[in-house]
């Protein structure tokens, strides 16, 4: 514990004066809440904000980007008509809107739901039933600073639950807004998702920031995907300089269940997305992709711990990183086969493109095996483009930066192709092009 | 019929070839550490001020210093007081030729099988016996003489060349590199020293062979390689130790410096005894290996093949700081029962054009476990940098360990970087295969291992590749039932 | 000399029986022939004969020259004097194919209590054997099986069978991925190892193997066992009329 503190930085007390607010305000909290956030608070101080000297926050600075004096997001608004543009999913699709963390139910789409799925504000479930605080967290004392503090300051967020054999053919999209704002905030949202026993989702997750701000979003979410159920995923993240986003997902799957998720981590000055999947059930699958992407001065990390427990599971992660200006990408992929996880099969890969020399790339792809009938692989590449295709593509006339362009948005495509629902796919690709010189020329191949 | 695999056998622990003790009168220093220690030991290698006052001034950064904790194995806390740090065979003078070596020294490098000769079965390889604290013999040094090159304890070197022991010793590992390089900069007793001039090619393998005896000790020895512009040396290091019920802790330093257009090719067999069955016993390996091709086109290559200690903790590594060097790093590391390892390599780039290849394979049986841990750093300055890295793991048996820890750090776009890895257990369709061919199982399982290490192995001198197959197969032994 | 009787094979861990009171008798000096639709269970003979794991014999016996096969490793049914060319030869990564040949060679002499063979006279052996099977220099200095095309695969096994000089040789569809001049080369290999103490059980899909290599008997083997047995004309019979003209429909497109 003390050596761990020594390695962590004292948070600053913004965080204190933001929980002593929710104190004052206590509305909906009951006593037994009140009392996990205090706990959890404890736990946040204790820990405090992780240096790079915290193996898993070894190239991202966690102290520099959210150590600083943030306070409670404001009850901000949004006119409508800078969310449209983020629809996806098709006319069909549900959706459930959050601004600064927290839901928005004017603005949300959430009508014909299929007996047995129940889609609400955290907040308001949590009012109602407060025992199921207790639900909402997997393990009971976090290890992990940013989750102690989600814990202690969250307000709201989105509750999904599936029962048992329910299926929602259309996709639901959850749209997280952060808004404009004068001053520096925070928000520390909680999305707590439940697949019954062979239910089905389709889930868009959907992060965008409009304006300028400084802002915090410190989001955890607990995934239960039961036996037989299938859960796909399609992720953005999309926010302008001085915002910092970290993510983490814990996703629980059952036997015979499924997850494939795709990630665009596109912009902000900090992206930070934690996943640990563990497959709990005999021959369920995890297929974690993504697509890091960082410019400017952005900081782009990305850290998975996939947990083979059972016999007979698959798992993939298949990231790529294009690194540019002075941006930095990081990738900490690690596959743990467990004892008794015989059979298992187990990839990963990252292969990263750095386009310019004041841009940095790490990568920690690892392995922890202690079952010895597995197939597990890893692999890891680093470099320029192809100098033989950039070549063939100018010898076909096209300048060098088109050519270069061209060929940083087919190396995207691999992942991009991965992505289940077509609208996000076209977002994603505008997303991408529009980082890219004459991306606009590239247009009709998005 | 029973699988294959299916039951993991116990080692039985006199399976350990080189686990007797010699019965030899030593000079010990008493237990524990302080400075008057420190002092005694510089007393008796009639160390110069200079040396005195490094060792002094490691000691002291040492004591501010905590062992590392990030490395995958457990151990129980080493008792730094109760290890004597120095050792050695009473013997009056060191001998003047081989012919007055104390007759139990020469009987012990005999039953080990590399009897203190210039003859025969080592010809064309030149040997320093370092037996626990000193070196007690070097052969074929008349012959090395004669092309200038300096083969000899680091002892005779600091008395003999101290200007370029003082150069360069500590210039590649600082004292305050790590917690165990600093313990070796402060009590470092004896090790090689290699200095081969320029422009001159090294005619035969040089090598030693460490042996550590007494009980109750550590080995702390320093090896200092120098080869200057466009020079070239093959450097063997081998080494055993008794059976013993205790563990004894080995935390050597090795610093290679390579100058223009100079290549080292280091290779190391370490079988150290590696504890019982039960995990009682074993040796502590915690060194700290590292190489600086400080010229340009020059080359460093590391071949290791790690079969003994309880623990070994050793990442060899290149700082690639000349334009066009090269680093290499071939390794095969063996762990059954419960011996722990964790090993790799860095390579850092500096230069423009360097480049580096890791190979690393990693044989986990028993109930041990082995760690892959490597760096691999293109710094801005290495336009042009290449890396290649493969990590092979093979599984024997479902109660071991096998982990990959890389580490890759780019910052130059026109760098290469390339890394795969893969953990598998040894196929049962190929376990068959041999079978059916007439192959016994523990033939095959060797046959299968050796071809799986095959790369390295290729690396290795010849002289060595036949004696490090046959120690692959001694250390699996009995491990599938 | 090799003696199945009623052999009865599942599956380790599954009910589902593949091989069905299966009874054979290979006498010295014989050639007899298997075929049998995909999936009937030949493949599944020849491993269980050879004591590859995961397999279970539920019933019947398998004798060489009166001793009890099923009893023994597979390296002492090696030594013994079976061998099994497989359908799919398996590669070994930095073994090179010569070593391998030695090794074995050579753990086959020892368990027989005979000398080791010498580095020379091996070469001399290996070189010689090679040429007569059209396996080139480079092929013996290459890893086992490693990057081998389907049909070199097949010759390094002849190969290996006329290296370790088996007293049984079972072929597993050996003629499988062989081009026209290869099946000549391996089916004169075959036929320069037949001789009166030598037995040869040899699986195909393709009665044009057996015009090289003329069988004494052949069988076809469904659903696990022998159906029907006769001369040469039996195998010309199946080209012509399929497996369900010979058997009867219900062994038409069979999958055992
Ligand atoms: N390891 C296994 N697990 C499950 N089923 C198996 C296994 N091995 C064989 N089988 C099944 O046993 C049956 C017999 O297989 P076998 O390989 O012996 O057929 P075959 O006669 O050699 O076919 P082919 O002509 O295609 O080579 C098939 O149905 C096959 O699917
Ligand atoms: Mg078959």
């Amino acid at each position: 514990m003390s050596a761990l503190r020594n390695r962590t930085a004292e948070p600053v007390p913004g965080f204190a004066e933001a929980l002593e607010r929710l104190r004052g305000e206590a509305a909906g909290s009951s006593g037994r809440a009140l009392e996990q956030r205090n706990a959890a608070f404890e736990r946040f101080q204790a820990l405090g904000v992780p240096t790079p000297r915290v193996e898993n926050w070894k190239y991202t600075n966690a102290a520099s980007f959210a150590n600083r004096p943030f306070a409670l997001a404001p009850r901000g608004t949004v006119d409508p008509d800078l969310v449209i543009p983020h629809f996806a999913g098709g006319h069909k699709a549900r959706r459930l809107i959050l601004v600064n963390g927290r839901t928005v139910p004017q603005f949300s789409h959430l009508g014909g739901l299929p007996a047995g799925m129940t889609v609400r504000p955290l907040a308001q479930v949590l009012a109602e039933t407060p025992e199921l605080v207790d639900r909402t967290s997997v393990n009971d004392e976090p290890e992990h600073s940013f989750e102690a503090l989600n814990r202690a300051l969250v307000e709201d967020g989105a509750w999904i639950s599936l029962e048992d054999g329910v299926a929602l053919d259309e996709p639901l999209q959850v749209i997280s807004i952060l808004t404009e704002a004068e001053s520096a905030f925070m928000a520390h949202p909680r999305h707590v998702i439940r697949l019954g026993r062979n239910a089905k989702l389709r889930l868009i997750l959907t992060t965008v920031a409009l304006g300028q701000a400084e802002s915090l979003l410190n989001q955890v979410e607990t995934v239960e995907i039961a036996d037989g159920a299938d859960l796909t995923i399609d992720r953005t993240l999309e926010q302008g300089q001085g915002r910092s986003a970290i993510t983490r997902s814990r996703f629980v799957l059952g036997s015979r269940s499924r997850l494939q998720q795709t990630t665009a981590s596109i912009g902000g000055s900090l992206i930070r997305h934690e996943m640990e999947a563990r497959l709990r059930g005999t021959h369920s699958e995890a297929i974690l992709n993504g697509l890091m992407m960082p410019q400017g001065t952005e900081h782009v990390d990305t850290l998975i711990r996939m947990h083979h427990e059972m016999p007979d599971c698959q798992s993939d992660q298949f990231y790529k990183t294009v690194a540019d200006d002075r941006g930095r990408a990081v990738f900490a992929g690690k596959i743990f086969v467990h004892k008794d996880a015989q059979r298992t099969n187990s990839y990963q890969k990252n292969d990263s493109l750095l386009l310019s020399d004041d841009a940095e790339i790490d990568a920690k792809p690892e392995l922890e095996i202690y079952a010895d009938d597995v197939k597990c692989s890893h692999g890891a590449t680093c470099g320029d483009l192809d100098p033989a295709s950039l070549f063939y593509l100018r010898s076909r006339g096209m300048d060098e930066a088109l050519a270069r362009s061209m060929l940083t948005f087919a190396f995207t495509g691999e992942v991009l192709e991965r992505i289940a629902d077509e609208s996000v796919d076209h977002i994603v690709r505008r997303m991408i092009l529009s980082r890219l010189p004459g991306g606009e020329r590239l247009a009709e191949l998005g | 019929m029973a699988t294959a695999l299916e039951t993991v056998r116990e080692y039985t622990g006199g399976e350990y070839k080189y686990g007797f003790v010699t019965d030899i009168e030593a000079d010990i220093a008493p237990k524990g550490l302080s400075e008057d220690v420190i002092r005694l030991i510089s007393a008796k290698k009639q160390d110069p001020d200079w040396l005195t006052e490094m060792r002094l001034a490691a000691y002291k950064r040492w004591q501010t210093m905590t062992e590392p904790t990030w490395q995958k194995v457990d151990y129980e806390p080493i008792d730094y007081q109760a290890i004597s740090y120095y050792a050695a065979p009473k013997i009056k003078e060191r001998p003047k030729s081989l012919d007055e070596i104390d007759p139990e020294i020469r009987r012990t490098y005999e039953k080990l099988g590399i009897p203190i000769k210039e003859q025969e079965i080592l010809a064309g390889v030149a040997v320093d016996y370092v037996f626990d604290s000193v070196s007690v013999a070097t052969t074929f040094r008349k012959k090395l003489h004669e092309l200038g090159i300096i083969f000899c304890s680091i002892s005779e070197a600091i008395q003999d060349h101290p200007e370029l022991v003082r150069k360069y010793l500590g210039s590649v590992v600082p004292a305050g590199d790590n917690f165990f390089a600093a313990l070796n900069a402060a009590v470092f007793t004896d090790g090689s020293f290699v200095y081969i001039p320029k422009g001159v090619r090294c005619p035969m393998e040089l090598s030693t062979y460490f042996r550590i005896n007494e009980k109750g000790t550590g080995q702390f020895e320093r090896t200092l390689i120098i080869a200057d512009e466009g020079s070239y040396v093959s450097y063997l290091e081998g080494c055993t130790a008794p059976q013993r019920d205790e563990n004894q802790l080995h935390a050597a330093v090795v610093e290679l410096i390579a100058l223009d257009d100079a290549e080292i090719k280091y290779s190391t067999v370490q079988n150290w005894y590696p504890g019982d069955s039960e995990g009682k016993g074993g040796i502590y390996n915690f060194v700290t290996k590292r190489g600086a091709c400080r010229g340009k086109n020059s080359k460093i290559s590391w071949t290791q093949v790690e079969t003994g200690s309880a623990i070994t903790w050793k990442y060899p590594s290149c700082i690639l700081q000349g334009d066009n060097s090269v680093g290499e790093f071939y390794s095969v590391a063996v762990t059954n029962n419960r011996q722990q390892a964790d090993t790799g390599t860095k390579m850092i780039h500096i230069g423009k054009n360097t480049r580096s290849r890791i190979v690393a394979k990693g044989i986990s049986a028993g109930t041990s476990d082995s760690t892959y841990r490597g760096l691999v750093k293109v710094l801005k300055s290495a336009e042009g940098a290449r890396n290649y890295t493969q990590c092979d793991s093979m599984l024997i048996g479902d109660k071991c360990g096998a982990h990959t820890v890389p580490y890759i750090e780019v910052r130059n776009r026109s760098a290469k970087c390339e890394h795969e890895a893969t953990t598998s257990k040894i196929s049962d369709d190929q376990l068959f295969y041999c079978r059916q061919r007439g192959i016994s199982e523990e033939d095959a399982v060797a046959l299968i291992v050796n071809g799986f290490c095959r790369e390295v192995m290729d690396e290795l001198p010849m002289e060595f590749a036949v004696e490090a197959r046959k120690l692959l197969a001694i250390s699996l032994e009995h491990s599938v039932g | 000399m090799l003696e199945i009787k009623d052999l009865q094979a599942t599956i380790e861990g599954q009910d589902k029986q593949i091989l069905n009171g299966l009874s054979l008798t290979v006498r010295p000096g014989e050639v007899h022939a298997i075929m049998g639709p995909n999936g009937s269970g030949k493949s599944t003979l020849a491993y269980v004969l050879s004591g590859r794991d995961g397999y279970e014999v539920t019933g019947g016996s398998a004798t060489l020259d009166g001793e009890d096969l099923l009893e023994l490793e597979p390296e002492e049914r090696a030594a013994a004097g079976l061998f099994l060319a497989m359908q799919y030869p398996v590669e070994i990564p930095g073994v090179s194919n010569m070593y391998f040949l030695r090794q074995a060679m050579n753990s086959i002499r020892k368990a027989r209590g005979e000398e080791e063979i010498s580095a020379g006279a091996f070469m001399k052996l290996v070189k010689e054997r090679a040429a007569l099977l059209g396996v080139g220099g480079e092929l013996l200095k290459r890893d086992v099986n490693r990057g081998f095309s389907g049909g070199e695969k097949k010759r390094n096994e002849i190969l290996q069978m006329a290296m370790l000089q088996p007293r049984i040789c079972i072929l597993d569809e050996t003629d499988s991925g062989l081009d026209i001049d290869a099946l000549r080369t391996v089916a004169d290999g075959v036929n320069a190892m037949r001789s009166p103490d030598r037995g040869f059980l040899i699986i195909t899909h393709y009665q044009r193997l057996l015009d090289y290599i003329v069988p004494d008997h052949v069988h076809v083997l469904a659903k696990g066992r022998i159906q029907t047995s006769g001369d040469r004309s039996l195998a010309l019979e199946l080209e012509e009329k399929g497996y369900g003209g010979v058997l009867g429909a219900e062994f038409a497109e069979v999958a055992a």
